[in-house]
């Protein structure tokens, strides 16, 4: 702990506070998550461990949180983080106006990447929602908040909880009380924070869980046997039945967006999750290769954490330019570029 | 993906006598601490000589593998498999004469079960203490929670193992699809789990990747069937040309089977001397914060302490 000087107090957590602190030999800013362990019935929490687990055992990837160290501390230990300026919900809150749709493309690129990256290490997160995707001080976007994750393999039998994700982003199945599914389950949760997006508002907003469905049958159409094969075999599907009521076009629920959009939207957004496009597979989808490209990282807003606005570092710095120089004062000598640029 | 995990990267030993030389020099270490600690009665011949060590670790580890076996809701293996690495990982940097493998292998039980996401209760997993009190298994809880921490500490926060179990059906599976030779695959199941239970109790998991085991108890297995295996790995894991790589595994193979070879109970009088020196050393040595850890089994008397309100908290004021 004498290798860190607090900085001041980010937020708290199921477990403990969560603080920004320097690391004192390398200068760089860390979050310190801690977590005590007084007075807690079962010892350790389990959603400690599995952030632990998850992140240990993947390497380095650059859209997912890096745990940099854990250590023990007073009755409890110390969870070791890259420190992140803001969060997703952050930046869709506070931006002024609507996200561009190249910003879109620009996170849900990265998004897409680290969720590719976790389902490929078998690690299901199961939390993804825009306050778990942090965003760094250079625009990156990282998957934060692994206390739901699981190893996942497709062998054991094991059930898994439905009480998993939170409302808005919890996929139909754990609606309807499924107790084995898989990382389907994130992509719905991807599709629900694509909408969120290209909406900047939430797409399924529902204010308890019988709400949510509600929400989710009112576009997606209820379903049946056809559209959602084995959903008659759901825990919960004969304790609640809706109004039949025809599915929304998607155009409809997200009008601004491109045709390419609608289209990457309705692979994430279906009823069988072994239907929802894969992570690898959406990084392929033309939306990503049409006009206007994903934005670069340095291209994206960075709010404030604590709402204030977003500074906007999206100018380049104004160039020294006066008609009254002679032109070399203004221009970059070209024998300063070579061997740095093939045309020259 | 055991090839970077936490588990192949810290925590496979070159060679037997690696292993070994950690365990001495853990015992040696508290040998020294006490010795120069000059409590009063301490001598060389009070302490456990690193062979008596071994023969409580054994004792102890069946005890916990016993435990884990008869454990109601079943316990699977993976959750097993990981409790005894997680055992034979603490004592190798640790003395059974500063922590007591009683307490140890039920933390270390505790642990696996929730990190293997074998989700049972607090209350419900010293339920399976069936022959303490209710207010025994209390007092037993309260240890645990204690001594976890101490336990992923010296696991270094490393929590995930993996065991030769998945491996072991992934070859099955192999088998059946690409070695029409052999007819039934399934028939070398039994023989290979035994061989699997038994590794489980050597260091074979601290000296081999967990998919070799898993091999070597297929082959194993095969070869008591009288049945060659030759073919599949020269033809379908492609080790024909391989000869360095198909040389090392036999040899691995072997030391495998040496280890298990090896293995054997202790005898129960073996047991009971050095468990009395032990309790005598946990007794009258330790100091006075492990006595408040001490056994929950012989010292049914130990009060329930308060817990430790000294130690400070971490609070908004005193850090920023």
């Amino acid at each position: 702990m004498d290798q860190y000087s607090i900085l001041g107090r980010i937020g708290e957590g199921a477990h403990g506070i969560v603080f920004k602190a320097k690391h004192i030999e390398t200068g760089e800013t860390v979050a310190l998550k801690k977590v005590s362990l007084r007075r807690l019935e079962d010892g350790i929490p389990n959603q400690a461990l599995r952030e632990i687990k998850a992140l240990q055992e993947v390497e380095d990837n650059q859209h997912v949180v890096k745990l940099k160290e854990v250590f023990p501390h007073g009755t409890g230990f110390v969870l070791v983080f890259d420190f992140m300026l803001s969060d997703l919900s952050e930046v869709i809150r506070n931006s002024q106006r609507p996200l561009t749709p190249a910003q879109v493309k620009g996170y849900m690129m990265m998004l897409l990447r680290g969720v590719a990256y976790l389902h490929h290490n078998d690690i299901m997160h199961r939390d993804l929602k825009p306050a778990n995707l942090l965003i760094s001080s250079s625009g990156h976007l990282k998957i934060a908040d692994f206390g739901l994750a699981r190893l996942f393999s497709e062998q054991e039998e094991r059930l898994y909880s439905h009480q998993v994700a939170t409302r808005w982003y919890r996929a139909p199945e754990l609606l309807y009380g499924a107790r084995k599914y898989d990382e389907g389950v994130d992509l719905w949760a991807v599709g629900c924070i694509f909408g969120e997006l290209l909406n900047s508002s939430p797409l399924f907003p529902g204010e308890n869980d019988i709400e949510q469905l509600c929400c989710v049958l009112r576009v997606l159409g209820t379903p049946t046997e056809d559209s959602w094969p084995g959903i008659v075999e759901l825990p919960d599907y004969n304790k609640i039945t809706f109004k039949e009521n025809p599915a929304i076009p998607l155009e409809q629920i997200v009008p601004d967006s491109s045709p390419q959009a609608v289209d990457l939207l309705y692979n994430f957004l279906v009823y069988p999750s072994n239907q929802r496009c894969s992570a690898r597979q959406a990084l392929l989808h033309p939306f990503f290769f049409s006009s206007p490209l994903p934005a670069h990282h340095s291209e994206l807003p960075i709010p404030q954490r604590g709402g204030r606005p977003p500074c906007q570092r999206l100018q380049a710095p104004p160039t020294d330019f006066s008609v009254d120089l002679p032109l070399q004062c203004s221009v970059v000598d070209p024998t300063l570029l070579q061997g740095h640029a093939f045309c020259l | 993906m055991f090839h970077k995990s936490s588990q192949g990267k810290y925590w496979i030993f070159a060679s037997e006598d690696d292993v070994e030389q950690k365990r001495c020099k853990a015992n040696q270490n508290f040998r020294n601490k006490m010795l120069e600690g000059g409590k009063p009665g301490v001598s060389e011949s009070k302490l456990l000589e690193r062979h008596e060590e071994e023969v409580l670790i054994r004792h102890y580890e069946k005890r916990m593998v016993d435990f884990c076996n008869a454990f109601k809701p079943v316990m699977p293996k993976s959750v097993v498999g990981t409790a005894i690495m997680y055992f034979r990982r603490f004592y190798l940097n640790n003395s059974i004469m500063e922590y007591h493998p009683r307490i140890i292998m039920l933390t270390c039980a505790y642990l696996s079960c929730k990190v293997d996401e074998f989700n049972v209760s607090s209350t419900q997993f010293v339920g399976n203490l069936l022959q303490e009190t209710p207010a025994g298994q209390e007092r037993v809880l309260e240890q645990i929670l204690e001594f976890e921490l101490l336990l992923i500490q010296q696991l270094n926060f490393h929590l995930v193992v993996h065991n030769p179990y998945r491996p072991m059906e992934g070859l099955l599976i192999d088998l059946k699809t690409r070695y029409p030779t052999l007819e039934n695959p399934e028939s070398l199941r039994k023989s290979a789990d035994d061989f699997l239970t038994q590794a489980a109790m050597t260091d074979a998991g601290l000296l081999f990747p967990p998919s070799q085991i898993a091999l070597t108890a297929i082959l194993n297995s095969a070869s008591r069937a009288g049945l060659s295996m030759e073919s599949y790995l020269n033809e379908c894991l492609r080790l024909k040309d391989d000869k360095e790589t198909l040389s090392k595994m036999y040899d691995s193979m072997r030391r495998m089977k040496t280890l298990l070879k090896k293995y054997e109970l202790p005898k129960p009088e073996e047991v009971n001397a050095s468990k009395k020196k032990l309790e005598r050393i946990h007794a009258e040595f330790s100091s006075s914060s492990n006595k408040r850890k001490r056994g929950y089994e012989e010292d049914g008397h130990v009060a329930k302490e308060p817990r430790l309100t000294e130690d400070e908290e971490w609070t908004d004021e005193d850090l920023i």
